[in-house]
């Protein structure tokens, strides 16, 4: 993979347009208080919204063809990839560097989507429905992949790239493994282009991506202690990278109380510590509250660092968070689960 | 013929000429350095807010306040300050 050796002091003024023009789009995403709004609509109320706002054209274009929760899942989707072409396409340089790599995680996800869509037997249309193409991976790949008879086939048609090792972890029994495998891959990946070069972009990027390692091993550990899995099988599934690797480590295979101790004191704390007690019903609502904290953080550091990647980064999860937060929502309400249990999963940075 | 430009002051005078140019020459480098940031930064949210332009060219425009200061040293060192006004 190419590495772009980027000089040790990057100028702050190259951000300057970029971050100009996330801040402008950061003022069209959905506001924190519509999501409790939304969640007293019936579906065609919200795709009606979402039709005044930045959704328009992808509802209008998509409402031939489908309708309800379909139309906005597909119109929710398809924004997303369009908001993050035009990051790539109006930034140069460093920034679309630095964005680029992060975008990669689409690659991931839209790899892991047409794996799952192959074990459990999807057509290559139902596949696609679910593809985002924001990433390097491009559309016409991806249906290609889509089209491929097996999972074996799939595999065999990423042989000499970098997804390789990482995709041979398949046992033909589940996707955890590979997942996982792709999962590490990502952000290892991302350390060494962006960790081999020198500028200071590219440290602050990989400063929020260090925190957002230790978040998704938060939730992992969350997870598997309080289903009371052994420390060397949680141990496999945690991400190397994060900053707080090792302590987060050493928290595998504890019993869920004694976790729960040992997380005082964390920065993320004040966050969870009114819901993470010994009795917590549902990890969701914890990870819900992790999610917006890492949201938080992201903008919060843009505040130290104005002109850098950071506001863009900020952007970028704002937008997954909101497209995650619809996408709930809808899918909530045609399921008729109560309004209660969605709002605890929506996460309101 | 030095001394003779001395005595009447032709090299004082140029070196006068000189100090006014670098005072709105250089202001107008900062300024310059000063915009480049904000005008990008401005292009950039009107590309996505077309009603900003106003506040934008504004906000813009406000290192460009620094070239008078230099212009008026360079005005007063030419025809103020000067022993030949």
């Amino acid at each position: 993979m190419p590495v772009l050796r980027l000089p040790k002091f990057g100028k702050p003024v190259k951000y300057a347009y970029i971050t100009g023009r996330v801040r402008a789009m950061k003022t069209k995403l959905v506001p924190n208080e519509m999501y409790p709004r939304m969640l007293s609509m019936d579906i065609s109320e919200i795709a009606r919204y979402l039709e005044e706002t930045q959704y328009k054209d992808e509802i209008d274009a998509l409402s031939k063809d489908y309708s309800g929760a379909e139309l906005i899942e597909h119109a929710t989707f398809a924004n997303l990839a369009k908001t993050y072409s035009k990051l790539l396409d109006v930034s140069i340089d460093e920034p679309q560097f630095l964005i680029l790599e992060y975008l990669r995680r689409w690659d991931i996800w839209n790899i892991k989507t047409i794996l799952r869509g192959k074990f459990y037997g999807a057509s290559d249309a139902e596949v696609m429905n679910y593809i985002v193409p924001a990433g390097e991976l491009n559309l016409e790949l991806l249906e290609g992949l889509a089209k491929k008879a097996s999972i074996q086939e799939v595999i065999s048609s990423f042989e000499g790239t970098d997804f390789s090792e990482a995709l041979s972890k398949y046992d033909g029994k589940g996707l955890a493994s590979v997942e996982n495998a792709l999962d590490k891959l990502y952000y290892y990946r991302m350390e060494r282009a962006v960790g081999g070069t020198l500028s200071v972009g590219g440290g602050l990027l990989l400063k929020y991506v260090r925190r957002e390692i230790d978040i998704r091993n938060l939730i992992t550990l969350f997870r598997m202690n309080k289903a009371g899995i052994d420390a060397a099988t949680i141990q496999e599934n945690l991400i190397p990278g994060g900053k707080l690797g090792d302590e987060l480590s050493r928290l595998a295979g504890q019993s869920f109380p004694e976790f729960l101790r040992s997380l005082e004191g964390y920065p993320f704390w004040s966050s969870i510590s009114d819901i993470a007690t010994p009795n917590l019903d549902a990890v969701s609502r914890v990870e819900a509250r992790l999610r917006a904290y890492l949201v938080r953080y992201a903008w919060a550091l843009s505040n130290y660092h104005p002109l850098s990647i950071l506001p863009v980064l900020g952007y970028i999860v704002s937008k997954d968070t909101e497209v995650a937060n619809i996408r709930k929502i809808v899918r909530g309400k045609e399921a008729g689960l109560p309004p209660e249990l969605v709002e605890e999963q929506v996460v309101v940075a | 013929m030095v001394v003779g430009a001395i005595n009447d002051g032709g090299i004082l005078y140029g070196l006068l000429a000189v100090g006014a140019g670098l005072a709105t020459g250089l202001a107008g480098i900062g300024a310059g350095v000063g915009e480049q940031g904000i005008g990008a930064a401005v292009v950039g949210v009107v590309a996505e807010e077309p009603g900003f332009l106003g506040k934008g060219l504004f906000l813009m425009l406000l290192p460009e306040t620094l070239i008078i200061f230099g212009l008026a040293v360079s005005l007063i060192l030419m025809f103020a300050w000067t022993p030949f006004a």
